[in-house]
């Protein structure tokens, strides 16, 4: 399976779309890495393997997905040493996936993922503290600003303006229910977690804060997009 | 189907419940004569990495009619989620409530898990008693090691398999389908049917009496048709015997995260000690050809990285060096590691340690189990210091310089002297180190690790009583005395853990009233730390009217009726006896492949060269 070492540069790119939905959101994006390995090593899919003592085959995400969003549009890339064809790769990494996730397309990439700049999410709140209203209430919280305390990498805390990072977001009643459909950074520099408007929604509007199944709320990932909001490739 | 998303987001590790794994079996239920919910008392991590579970799993699902889902314990922060939104035990696959479904079968792997069990059963909405569950509910199977004696938890289950179930289980399942389908099934109408099925143990069956001892005076069948013993289900032969080759892909870590492949059933050897070692018999291995055929197709079906070769004693299986030859030839060029756990310090070798990637980590592990070779021979452990002095040397020189030995405190005949040999002998280890020329640059560490002796049912010790927790106390704070060099790092087991694990193995039919009690005040997971609590079990008892050292510390006589006598597990009670007497001679038994020495078990499975069968 391992054949003569290529440098990286020697080898073709090529990039999976799929879905990750229903209970599967939660699972980590580490746990997603591991089963990726172990799809590739399946599908019989000569990529690049990571040199050193322990050799894994290589995988790249676009941007790892939080537990507990749902996405329809996940990105990550492999590498192949022996050329083969795109529709194949398909096939057999679709054969090996499990039923709940879905591979949608496999392709040459058009751009690296550091030129990803927004991604476009549905987030439905379900709370019978709901009323017509609250889709105000939820564009109004978002329109100027919102600030949340964040704890960063480092441990620290700091306060950020979650409108600094929103290209759009339009909330919308139905049924009972608020459909937000809003467009967020996910550039290296400036990428936003959907969590954090639960949470902002949470201490300002007063719904979604019991622990019983009546209050509710999903994310769904639905595109990813370039710089000019068309979809990337 | 339950919506258990939204109570998800509430949980740690939420991957434990979400099912939907690469190589899980879903069917569709209109089609389904039989739906079997399989009950793991644990974490899904632990129970995931459960080789027998997954072969029953597997066996079930091979027949058409019949779907088997996976259940494993919630962890308390869940099961608070679930009693609170009215969510009963659901299985993984198709998110359906346990308590419809036609069997809910339970595995029970170690004593500890019987608070668990009995609580899944709860959580089910089901009672927990057999007797109080009507027609409709789900008939509710226990099998595993411990329904070698599962008379603590009789009253809880209708029916235990005994033995291996790969084969008996789809006998069972098709003798539901079979009665369901001509209208002959009631409950008890399938359990008594099912009671005349070889490996199958009916405990309503049996009229049960005590004398004013507490020690059994009857124990019998009640109906003319029901088995007085049940002999224990063997798979004859592994070679054809079902494996599962399509393993379900985990997401989560699990405890075994590789694949795990079986090379031989039994253990040649017949420590006195050793439950597994008497109730396996007899030893039947798998060809080279077959395990090399079964490991291809799983690193095809799984892309595992890892593959451990499972056994009691791996060293003992006769075609290891051929077997791990073939591996070794595919597996090296695809980065495939190999690992060979269960290793005897007698057996050693250049070549294995050359071979076995697990070998290349620091450290190596051995269980000398006693400390002098008096002790050693009186509970035939067959092993001699100069072994494991030969072993360690080639580790030492192989550039390892961690060592592990495992012991044990409160074996039958044990004195002060035997403890004392462990340290001698940890210290004979330090020593070995560096007499050695050429040694490896890292400081020699020594770990001792000594648990408690739990007598098991069914083996020479079941008569023995324990050591009171007074003494093992003291037997572990001598040792701890004992041992000054600083290159030997010493553990030992919490007593009062083996303590509960004697009561319940060797326990009768009279304990279910006490795991009832535990159950209702909530207690569960056992086995783990932070619920462990033997002051509550102490409450228990006492509130139960029950006296556990009636269980652990008491010497029972030969001519007693024990509580598992009403299963065979092929070895002869007499053998037993026998064996039982030479441990205070401190006479040692040869093993399986040295001399037969007439256990009995050669009345199951195939005509095999060292266990010829009884013309």
């Amino acid at each position: 399976m391992v054949s003569e070492k290529k440098i990286e540069s020697e080898m073709l790119p090529v990039r999976v779309k799929f879905s990750k939905k229903g209970n599967l959101m939660y699972i980590s994006h580490l746990d997603l890495a591991k089963t990726m390995q172990r799809i590739m090593v399946r599908a019989d899919i000569d990529i690049w393997y990571s040199e050193g003592f322990n050799p894994q085959p290589k995988i790249v995400f676009a941007v790892p997905l939080p537990v507990g969003v749902e996405s329809d549009c996940e990105l990550l890339d492999i590498r192949i040493n022996t050329p083969m064809d795109l529709n194949e790769i398909k096939n057999r990494i679709s054969k090996n996936f499990p039923d709940e996730m879905k591979v949608l397309d496999v392709y040459v990439p058009e751009l690296k993922f550091k030129y990803l700049a927004y991604i476009d999410y549905t987030i439905k709140l379900n709370s019978p503290k709901i009323t017509e209203q609250t889709a105000n209430d939820v564009e109004n919280l978002f329109k100027n600003e919102c600030n949340v305390t964040k704890i960063t990498k480092s441990g620290n805390e700091k306060v950020v303006n979650l409108c600094e990072f929103i290209n759009s977001l339009k909330a919308e009643y139905s049924n009972g229910k608020i459909i937000i459909s809003t467009v967020l950074c996910a550039d290296g520099e400036r990428y936003l977690n959907p969590e954090l408007l639960i949470e902002a929604i949470k201490k300002n509007l007063n719904i979604l804060i019991s622990d019983t199944t009546d209050e509710y709320y999903s994310i769904l990932r639905n595109k990813m997009l370039n710089s000019d909001l068309t979809e990337f490739k | 189907m339950q919506n258990i998303s939204t109570i998800l987001k509430s949980v740690q590790k939420p991957g434990r419940y979400t099912g939907g794994e690469f190589g899980q079996i879903v069917k569709d239920k209109s089609k389904m004569k039989l739906r079997v919910a399989f009950c793991f008392p644990d974490t899904y991590e632990i129970g995931m990495s459960n080789l027998g579970v997954r072969i029953l799993y597997g066996a079930l699902n091979q027949l058409d009619d019949v779907w088997c889902e996976r259940v494993y314990a919630p962890w308390p922060d869940m099961e608070e989620q679930m009693r609170k939104n009215n969510i009963p035990l659901f299985a993984l696959e198709s998110k359906d409530s346990v308590k419809d479904f036609d069997i809910m079968a339970i595995s029970l792997q170690y004593e500890l898990c019987y608070t668990t069990a009995v609580n899944m059963i709860d959580l089910a909405g089901l009672p927990i008693y057999a007797r109080d569950r009507d027609e409709n509910m789900p008939i509710i199977l226990g099998g595993g090691p411990c329904a070698y004696n599962a008379e603590p938890v009789a009253d809880f289950f209708d029916i235990f398999s005994i033995g291996e179930g790969e084969e008996a289980l789809p006998e069972l399942a098709k003798l539901y389908m079979q009665m369901k389908e001509n209208g002959t099934y009631t409950k008890s109408a399938f359990l008594r049917e099912a009671s005349h099925l070889k490996g199958f143990y009916v405990p309503s069956l049996y009229n049960v009496e005590y004398n004013d001892d507490g020690t059994i005076k009857l124990f019998e069948p009640k109906y003319e048709d029901v088995p007085k013993k049940v002999e224990k289900r063997v798979v004859e032969d592994l070679n054809t015997s079902y494996f599962p080759l399509k393993p379900i892909m985990p997401y989560i870590e699990t405890v075994h995260d590789r694949i795990m492949l079986e090379t031989f059933r039994g253990c040649i050897r017949g420590c006195r000690f050793c439950q597994a070692g008497m109730v396996f018999r007899p030893v039947r291995e798998k060809s080279a050809e077959v395990l090399n055929k079964q490991a291809k197709a799983i690193y095809e079906n799984t892309g595992y990285t890892e593959i451990s070769l499972t056994s009691l004693s791996i060293s003992d299986y006769s075609c290891l060096h051929e077997a791990t030859d073939m591996l070794l030839e595919w597996t090296n060029p695809k980065k495939v590691n190999l690992s060979l756990p269960s290793l005897r310090a007698d057996s050693f070798t250049k070549e294995l340690m050359r071979k076995v990637s697990s070998i290349r980590s620091s450290g190596l592990t051995f269980a000398p189990e006693a400390g002098t070779q008096r002790l050693r021979d009186a509970i035939n452990k067959n092993l001699y210091e100069e072994d494991l002095m030969n072993a360690v040397r080639l580790a030492f020189k192989g550039g390892k310089s961690q060592v592990k030995l495992y012991f044990m405190n409160g074996l039958p005949t044990e004195t002060y002297e035997d403890i004392e040999g462990i340290s001698t002998l940890a210290k004979r280890v330090v020593d070995e180190f560096y007499k050695m020329p050429i040694r490896p640059k890292k400081p020699v560490s020594v770990t001792v690790s000594v648990s408690c002796f739990v007598p098991k049912p069914h083996t020479p010790f079941q008569w023995e009583p324990q050591n009171s927790l007074e003494e093992l106390r003291s037997k572990q704070m001598f040792l701890a005395e004992k041992i000054t060099d600083k290159k030997i790092r010493y553990n030992w087991h919490e007593a009062k853990v083996s303590r509960l694990e004697a009561v319940f193995s060797k326990g009768d039919r009279k304990l279910s009233k006490a795991i009832a009690e535990a159950v209702k005040r909530g207690m569960k997971f056992d086995a783990w730390d932070e619920y462990f609590s033997y002051d509550n079990w102490m409450d228990v008892f006492a509130t139960c009217g029950i006296d556990p050292d009636f269980y652990a510390t008491r010497r029972m006589s030969y001519d007693e009726i024990l509580p598992w006598d009403v299963i065979d597990i092929g070895v002869n009670k007499s053998f037993l006896i026998s064996e039982s007497k030479k441990a205070y001679e401190n006479a040692t038994t040869p093993n399986c492949k040295e001399k037969c020495s007439g256990c009995g078990a050669n009345k199951l499975g195939k005509e095999l060269t060292w266990c010829p069968k009884r013309k």
